[in-house]
């Protein structure tokens, strides 16, 4: 273990600890969220003394999916809509690892939809920050399953008719273990909640409301970013628990914090659980043949 | 080389080619299985779902095909040699994160059970249709190693040869075989098999040497980069993108050039790792049967027959498929005055063999009907080229269609 | 049997019959009495129903190619499996047919029994061993396996519940194929 890696979570937190020198400049453009938003992981992973040397980081395509190539950790850049079922794959084999996928709203909900339902319902130990900007911003500014009705974009150009995905009610319906949502106008509150994603035992979702100032916001005359992330106030409906699940394509609201938790059996551990058994079976076929029946 | 073993030994066992499959990975050191139902190739998964945790392993259903090929590239990248097992339709789905797999320099085995096609087709009957999606499946350039075993001992021995040269050379590997060898049950003695298996069980190249000096993929004379394991403190990027020797993404021409370059190529300097096939009589052949899988066992059965009745028929069967062993079948075709490629698809492994051989005639016979080729016809077309082609007049190259 | 020599069998019907499962349990016992044995299978993509034959080619050397074309041996436990075997039959081939299931066949050089296959299972009080009772009578008309062989090979692949009736479903199968074979002295 190297001295960097030797962080004392009390440390103060310097973000330069945590990033890649020389992928700097970042691509990403002005005023947008996510570097925010992967300023509060990084702030949570050195509160949790987290070891950079077992942090995983998968990642998928578009902006967000970039945001891996700057983290100091084993970091998997793959293919779009993806990074849950790599992730799934590299949890599962390498159970010492803490494996962390940051993914859009595109990625995670459209392409990769299938995964996040699946991986909600499998509970296994992986915390899943989605970055939701409403947008797929890298392609153009298409319209995405977040994308609140009426918005211009792209490919609506008259405005978005199509309702928008509640991804934490989604993610709940679907059983995730620990769901939760925050802004990227409260960053201490944000850093929070993603470290309580990260301590959870099994599957976390995490979806960070973030700006897209350059394509979202300019097509939509949203102002600058600083109105952008002020604006992201006047929509907050700052509560603590509740059901999300009734209104998976409720007009646009914001319950943010923790939504939904669950203690459900984490699934690498049943996994591991369930395979002794069918070892002992193996070393005794009799004890095995009468505890399958 | 690689002749079908068939010799009689003392401790036989009854197995199926799919049961066999799930044999040799684990035998070849495989402890991560992701996979997703298809017939015929299931029985793969439902073996290795008991056969992994009893070698501390692990197995996954996942939620789809592209899950399933995503979930074990992911377990290669933590350092654990990983498979999944497939048919055509899901062959397909699994293209893009093949092509991920080979950038990346990911090791992994995919298993292909080819069954009919094209889309759905008839998921029970055997079809050989996948021979080119096996190589240029996926989008843009990138090598590809495919192999293509006829009997149910030899999927044993070609599932550890694949994790091999997977782990060796860092690359994807296919494992294409027919519905019929899949779901064949043979009389086979792996003991010997087993042991060569284990002790020739490759390790990849794993990076040492401090951080500050690693670059994941410069290499040295092999051209192959060692991989560095997660948690072993070198923290590098593995990204689809076109990258440097750094592992960063760049567009650099140059840079792009020279990974991509040394990725095209990696191979070559390894041919003599890779190539294997079987040539069964052709030293004076004149007619030689190139063909795959249960149309090579049909083909095995005509080299007989025709040599029965006077005709000196030979086989040629690429045991590895692709990269084609190219220079083999120049050698083993040379004296011969033609050649038969009897296939299950509408002119595959017909269309190599004629890029090989240029403007030697090459006859075949294609089919697919779902109905395998018999024996009695690769004879008699077999004999029916050679008692049409006069000395030094070779019929022209014609295309019997299926029935 | 000669080295070179091959034996084609097949076991025809419908799925659900347990066809593929009798075939691996003659595999088996053939396989343990040193044989070289290649089973295969067609079928079509349904659990139950639709055509199914399962196939053995038996060797004392290797198997070349493991499919059949030229049958020794035929059973047929539903009409469905003869029209893509008849064909297939060699000169003078054995052939057995369930009286209730297939009671007619067509004209060909073959010798055929028709032995009450599945009225034995049901009288045994389950039609579903009636692919038991076909490879009993099979194993004395061919005479190509050793009875301890293929009932150690049908002990091997029973579950515990049905382990009774398919022991009785092979006695009875024994029992058919020896009365058939008895016949077939006396009327020669």
């Amino acid at each position: 273990m190297s001295a960097t890696t030797m962080l004392d979570s009390a440390a103060e937190f310097d973000v330069r600890d945590y990033l890649r020198a020389e992928m700097m400049p970042h691509f990403l453009c002005p005023g947008c969220g996510h570097g925010i938003a992967l300023r509060a992981l990084l702030w949570a992973v050195h509160e949790l003394a987290i070891d950079k040397d077992r942090l995983a980081v998968v990642s998928g395509i578009g902006c967000a999916g970039r945001l891996s190539a700057y983290i100091d950790a084993s970091t998997f850049h793959v293919t779009h809509g993806r990074p849950i079922a790599y992730a799934t794959g590299l949890a599962l084999a390498r159970p010492d690892l803490h494996v962390i996928v940051i993914t859009g709203d595109g990625d995670c909900l459209a392409i990769g939809g299938n995964h996040l339902i699946h991986a909600c319902r499998r509970n296994l130990k992986l915390t899943c920050l989605m970055l939701n900007n409403e947008v797929y911003g890298m392609t153009g500014g298409q319209v995405s399953p977040t994308t609140s009705e009426t918005r211009v974009t792209s490919t609506t150009p008259l405005g978005n008719s199509e309702p928008h995905f509640n991804a934490c009610a989604l993610a709940a319906a679907a059983g995730a273990g620990f769901v939760g949502r925050e802004v990227t106008h409260h960053v201490p509150k944000l850093k929070e909640l993603i470290k309580a994603g990260l301590a959870h035992p099994g599957f976390a979702f995490v979806e960070v409301m973030t700006d897209c100032t350059e394509i979202f916001g300019r097509k939509n005359e949203m102002g600058s970013s600083a109105e952008m992330v002020l604006r992201q106030k006047s929509e907050l409906r700052p509560s603590a628990y509740r059901d999300t699940v009734d209104m998976p394509f409720a007009a646009k609201d914001l319950p943010t914090g923790i939504l939904a938790r669950n203690d459900r059996p984490e699934y690498g551990e049943a996994y591991r659980r369930a395979a002794v058994a069918i070892k002992s079976a193996a070393d005794n076929p009799a004890a095995g043949r009468k505890s399958r029946q | 080389m690689n002749a079908i073993e068939t010799a009689p030994a003392a401790s036989m066992q009854l197995i199926s080619g799919n049961h066999a499959c799930a044999l040799g990975a684990i035998a070849a050191g495989c402890r991560f299985f992701a996979g997703y139902p298809i017939t015929p190739s299931s029985e793969i998964a439902e073996r290795l779902s008991r056969g992994l945790p009893e070698v501390d392993g692990v197995f996954v259903q996942m939620e789809d095909e592209i899950a399933s090929i995503a979930a074990v590239i992911g377990a290669s990248m933590g350092g654990v040699k990983a498979m999944t097992a497939t048919s055509g339709p899901g062959f397909s789905l699994k293209q893009e994160n093949l092509g991920y797999a080979a950038g990346a320099e990911i090791p992994c085995v995919i298993v292909n059970v080819m069954r009919g096609g094209p889309s759905t087709g008839m998921p029970t009957r055997p079809a050989q249709g996948d021979i080119m999606q096996a190589r240029w499946g996926s989008h843009g350039d990138y090598p590809i190693i495919a192999l293509a075993p006829a009997s149910v001992r030899e999927i044993y021995t070609e599932t550890i040869r694949a994790f091999d040269l997977s782990e060796t050379l860092r690359t994807p590997v296919v494992l294409l075989y027919d519905q019929v060898i899949a779901q064949l049950t043979e009389t086979v003695e792996l003991g010997d098999a087993g042991a060569r298996g284990r002790a020739a069980a490759a390790e990849r190249k794993w990076a040492s040497g401090p951080r500050e000096s690693y670059r994941p993929y410069a290499v040295d004379e092999d051209g192959i980069p060692a991989m560095s394991r997660p948690g072993a403190g070198y923290r590098v990027h593995t990204t689809g993108l076109n990258h440097a020797e750094d592992g960063f993404p760049t567009q650099n021409p140059e840079a792009v050039a020279r990974n991509l370059g040394r990725l095209l190529a990696k191979f070559e300097r390894h041919r003599d790792l890779i190539d294997s096939w079987q040539a069964l009589a052709c030293e004076d052949a004149e007619v030689v049967i190139v063909s795959i899988g249960i149309s090579a066992r049909a083909a095995i059965r005509a080299v007989a027959m025709c040599r029965a009745r006077g005709v000196r028929a030979g086989l040629f069967r690429p045991v590895t498929l692709w990269p084609f062993p190219q220079a083999a079948l120049r050698e083993a075709t040379a004296g011969a005055r033609a050649v038969l490629v009897p296939e299950l698809n509408a002119g595959q492994l017909s269309l190599e063999v004629q890029r090989i051989l240029g403007d030697r005639p090459v006859d075949a016979i294609h089919r697919y009907n779902g109905e395998p080729i018999t024996p009695a016809e690769i004879a008699e077309r077999a004999s029916s080229l050679i008692d049409t082609t006069g000395a030094g007049s070779a019929k022209a190259p014609g295309v019997r269609r299926a029935r | 049997m000669k080295r070179d020599q091959r034996m084609e069998i097949r076991i025809g019907g419908t799925g659900g019959q347990g066809l593929i499962l009798s075939g691996k349990m003659l595999a088996e016992a053939l396989s343990s009495m040193g044989r070289r044995v290649a089973q295969s299978q067609t079928y079509e993509p349904t659990s139950r129903g639709g055509f199914c034959n399962s196939d053995l080619v038996v060797t004392e050397g290797e198997v070349d190619y493991p499919l059949t074309s030229a049958l020794d041996c035929l059973v047929l436990l539903d009409r469905m499996a003869v029209a893509p075997s008849w064909a297939l039959l060699k000169t003078g081939a054995l052939v057995i047919a369930d009286t209730r299931l297939c009671p007619e066949t067509p004209a060909g050089d073959c010798s055929v029994h028709q032995l009450p296959l599945t009225r034995t299972a049901i009288e045994l009080g389950s039609e579903r061993v009636a692919n038991i009772v076909a490879l009993g009578a099979l194993a004395v008309l061919t005479g190509i396996c050793d009875r301890g062989a293929l009932e150690r090979a049908v002990r091997a692949n029973t579950p515990k519940s049905f382990l009774d009736i398919n022991l009785d479903a092979l006695a009875e199968g024994y029992r058919l194929g020896e009365q058939t074979h008895r016949a077939a002295a006396t009327a020669a």
